[in-house]
């Protein structure tokens, strides 16, 4: 049906405001990634608040709520995460649409061309973002929270701190070396140098385990775009499964009017892909993300968000009383599994963890979401991949080979959102016993071969040393006399930081390595 | 098949080398350069290897001017006083920065774990004065930076309070980047064949050493030698052979000044301190051109000999400096007060 001269004027008056929508709309979603990367990239060095730097997390409610249910200790940081419910019981999914960091990186990367007519995969796929929230949230019920490895704001945060960052860093050092050559380029490299770093970059450079993986699976979550427009949106979030399902009764919902021509541009437009022919391109609350393209699109300016009380309808998708249970059942099994198996403690020898933690309460508060990872300025803290069992994958550990425990630091305590690593004074953690370190006198140079070497009691910070020295004199394996100063290990004092292991000049693995503290039996 | 144009096969040559040309611009990103530093003495003959020295140590190679001093021993002032008073004796500050040098003052800021008066550190106001100083002989550029194996750059400078200090008179802290370590040879090095140093040290006008007096396990005492330690890059090689090899990288690096800090002294736990009862509060700053000298009367101030440091002897065999302080002409100041 052709519209009128009346009806197109109409329409493009509708369209330049609906523009405007979209516009803003845009610039939030960058405004809030730059703030989100913003608050990233200054967590390092304290040089803010730490209740600041890790606000995106604690507006997370899916953390927040997991939190809370696995560990049964309310945090008053927590409560930040209201906003956000706050905020969808209002708008519906607008958190997707307008604040996700994730949701923003996808839509940068909608691969709209690359997609084309490809189909997307059925309705019921929708159900799997439920499913996994159901999952997440039976799960922190057993106190157990593995399965918040799939948070889009954990995810975003990990990928950023051991994949992207430190590439970028690479990239950087590779060019600041390459035009150091060229004299005359020294003070602008300086200038730069000192501009980016410690503000942006690390001062030394960093490297974390996994970072491949960590990278792969983002990756993967973008690709998945080819697929379906905000596939990761639609189809598996489980922080999206849960705005969703609270946005059922938000206040503001789509509603297409009465002048509707069915033209079907709205439902071409809608990232969601939420727009339903079938039931006269209405949407389903639980999957509109609030972006407004329709609006934009529609010639009619039919398309309003009036006010609604009651709850809308529920799809076939959505979860059922038996999915619900089932899911339960099956979370509860799986924990069951994850408990007989024994990985957890076999490589427990060198599972040091992070002061103040123990490894249980870590396990069941741990949200894995990097930012100790990040914060730490050694790169110590790492994550474990296979140490601490499926179970405790992305908990941080430390890897004194990687980075020690730096003495004058107690940033990883501070910033943690929930508190998992207890926010101790400086004093306080260095009083914590992370783990004992223990020498192989078959590789010790002293003790090995006779030679000169007292790094390990050189570096510990301990104002009274946890290495002394005692003094051989005799032949070494040739039959020379010889006097050599050797170091042993004062297993009352050491409290584990790991540096004696750091700085090892022995070859590949260090000679003097921290072993885990003495824990008690093994079940 | 048709014949390839003139232009063509130019055109083809031309994006070949260019190839070849961004290859080796990113192979180099890896490596780094080698730069030859530009402020070595001329050779000098060198002793023979062993670490002992005869009776009376050999000429150095820049003989100090017959008025002044080898070496300023100022006590019982302020810090700032006692470098002013110390280096006014030892012949100006003009004697060692000219105008428009590329100034870089080394201090030891070692660790990040405790404030300076726990003599861990250098004493904050001692390098601010050595800053001050040189801006008034009219140095180009003032930094001061050092290589912490502590903690982090950031950490230490604050917590030292070297940084407060440093930038109220106007110098610079510089965190040293990994970019800048360059793999260097060591002419004169009997142990120590090549190092990775920081390149900007290197090619620096002056280099002026201020180390804080300290027990090592080791090494016994960390001294001014010692202290250039913070230069290179992988410094766990050099405590093989610890004494040979600080002489060597003190060839390398020749520092023009040496300013001790001993306001404060570390009589054991060192280098990483931590206990008050173990520093002794002694208000002395030493000051000489010759490093090894000024070495040498530190370690009188903790009951021992020159003798008894490796690496003052093999410095002293090398012909560094000198350490037979009886032949010196020491010049003690007291501040009054």
């Amino acid at each position: 049906m052709r519209l009128s001269a009346l009806d197109a004027r109409d329409s493009r008056r509708l369209r330049r405001r609906a523009r405007r929508w979209t516009t803003i709309r845009k610039l939030v979603q960058y405004a809030t990634l730059l703030v989100f990367i913003g608050l990233f990239v200054a967590s390092r060095g304290s040089r803010w608040p730490a209740e600041v730097v890790n606000l995106p997390m604690r507006l997370d409610p899916l953390a927040m709520l997991a939190q809370l249910l696995a560990s049964r200790t309310f945090l008053a940081g927590s409560t930040l995460a209201l906003l956000t419910l706050g905020l969808t019981l209002v708008f519906g999914r607008a958190w997707c649409g307008w604040l996700c960091p994730l949701g923003t990186v996808l839509d940068l990367f909608s691969f709209r061309r690359e997609r084309g007519q490809h189909q997307p995969p059925p309705e019921s796929t929708r159900a799997v973002k439920h499913g996994l929230l159901l999952a997440i949230l039976s799960a922190a019920l057993f106190a157990n929270l593995s399965l918040m490895v799939l948070d889009p704001l954990t995810l975003v945060y990990r990928t950023l701190a051991t994949s992207v960052w430190p590439a970028l860093d690479r990239l950087v050092i590779a060019a600041e070396t390459a035009l150091y050559r060229i004299p005359i380029l020294h003070p602008l490299l300086s200038g730069f140098d000192r501009l980016v770093r410690p503000s942006v970059l690390p001062t030394a450079p960093v490297f974390y385990r996994g970072a491949l993986v960590y990278a792969g699976v983002f990756l993967a979550v973008v690709a998945l775009n080819l697929w379906a427009e905000r596939f990761w949106c639609r189809y598996l979030c489980p922080l999206g499964g849960f705005l969703g399902l609270l946005s059922k009764v938000a206040l503001l919902r789509r509603e297409v009017g009465g002048r509707c021509t069915e033209c079907g541009l709205c439902a071409g437009s809608c990232p969601a892909g939420t727009i339903d022919e079938a039931k006269g391109y209405a949407s389903d609350p639980a999957e509109c993300t609030m972006c407004l393209e329709c609006l934009e699109t529609c010639a009619r300016g039919d398309v309003r968000f009036p006010l609604h009380l009651g709850a809308a309808d529920w799809s076939h998708y959505d979860p059922s009383r038996r999915q619900a249970l089932t899911v339960l059942a099956a979370t509860a099994g799986g924990i069951a599994l994850l408990g007989s198996d024994l990985v957890a403690r076999r490589n427990g020898a060198h599972l040091i963890r992070p002061p103040g933690t123990l490894d249980e309460r870590l396990l069941s508060q741990c949200i894995r979401c990097g930012e100790c990872i990040h914060v730490c300025p050694t790169a110590a803290l790492q994550p474990a991949l296979t140490e601490a069992g499926l179970e405790g994958l992305w908990t941080p550990m430390l890897l004194p080979r990687l980075g020690y425990c730096d003495y004058a630091c107690n940033a990883c305590g501070q910033v943690c959102p929930v508190q998992a690593i207890p926010p101790l004074s400086l004093e306080e953690k260095r009083r914590q016993v992370i783990g004992r370190a223990h020498i192989d006198r078959n590789r010790c140079i002293p003790w090995a071969d006779y030679g000169s070497c007292i790094v390990c009691e050189e570096m510990c910070p301990l104002p009274e040393k946890a290495i002394s020295l005692d003094t051989y004199e005799g032949p070494n394996a040739l039959g020379d006399p010889v006097s050599v100063q050797r170091p042993q290990v004062i297993a009352e004092r050491c409290i584990g930081c790991g540096i004696c292991e750091y700085k090892c000049p022995a070859a590949g693995e260090a000679a003097i390595r921290v072993y885990a503290p003495a824990a008690g039996p093994l079940f | 098949m048709e014949r390839i144009t003139r232009r063509e096969f130019l055109r083809c040559m031309a994006a070949g080398l260019g190839a070849l040309t961004a290859g080796e611009l990113l192979a180099a990103c890896g490596r780094g350069a080698t730069i030859t530093p530009t402020h070595l003495p001329p050779p000098v003959l060198v002793p023979p290897a062993e670490t002992e020295i005869a009776a009376s140590s050999p000429e150095p190679s820049s003989t100090t001017p017959p008025e002044y001093p080898d070496l300023v021993v100022a006590r019982g002032g302020e810090p700032r006083e006692l470098v002013r008073q110390a280096l006014e004796r030892l012949g100006g500050i003009g004697r060692f920065v000219h105008n428009g040098d590329d100034v870089i003052v080394k201090p030891n800021i070692c660790v990040a774990y405790n404030t300076y008066e726990y003599a861990a550190t250098t004493n904050p106001w001692v390098v601010a004065a050595l800053v001050e100083l040189c801006w008034e002989a009219g140095a180009g550029r003032v930094r001061v930076m050092d290589n912490p194996f502590g903690g982090t750059a950031e950490e230490a400078y604050a917590r030292s309070g070297i940084q407060d200090q440093v930038v109220a008179a106007g110098g610079e802290m510089e965190v040293m980047a990994g970019y800048k370590f360059v793999m260097t040879d060591v002419p004169q090095g009997l142990d120590l064949g090549q190092c990775a140093v920081y390149g900007d040290v290197l090619s620096a006008d002056v280099v002026i050493d201020v180390p804080i007096a300290k027990h090592h396990s080791l090494a016994r005492l960390t001294l001014g030698m010692k202290n250039l330690m913070g230069v290179i890059a992988r410094r766990e090689m050099i405590h093989a052979n610890l004494g040979q090899r600080i002489a060597d990288l003190t060839s390398l690096i020749h520092p023009a000044l040496t300013v001790v800090d001993a306001v404060r002294i570390l009589m054991a736990g060192g280098p990483t301190g931590g206990n008050l009862a173990d520093v002794r509060q002694l208000d002395t700053v030493i000051a000489s051109a010759d490093i090894v000298a000024a070495d040498s009367y530190a370690t009188t101030l903790f009951g021992l000999l020159p003798d008894d440091l490796d690496y003052i002897r093999a410095g002293a065999a090398m012909g560094l400096g000198r350490s037979d302080l009886a032949n010196l002409k020491i010049e003690e100041i007291a501040l009054g007060a």
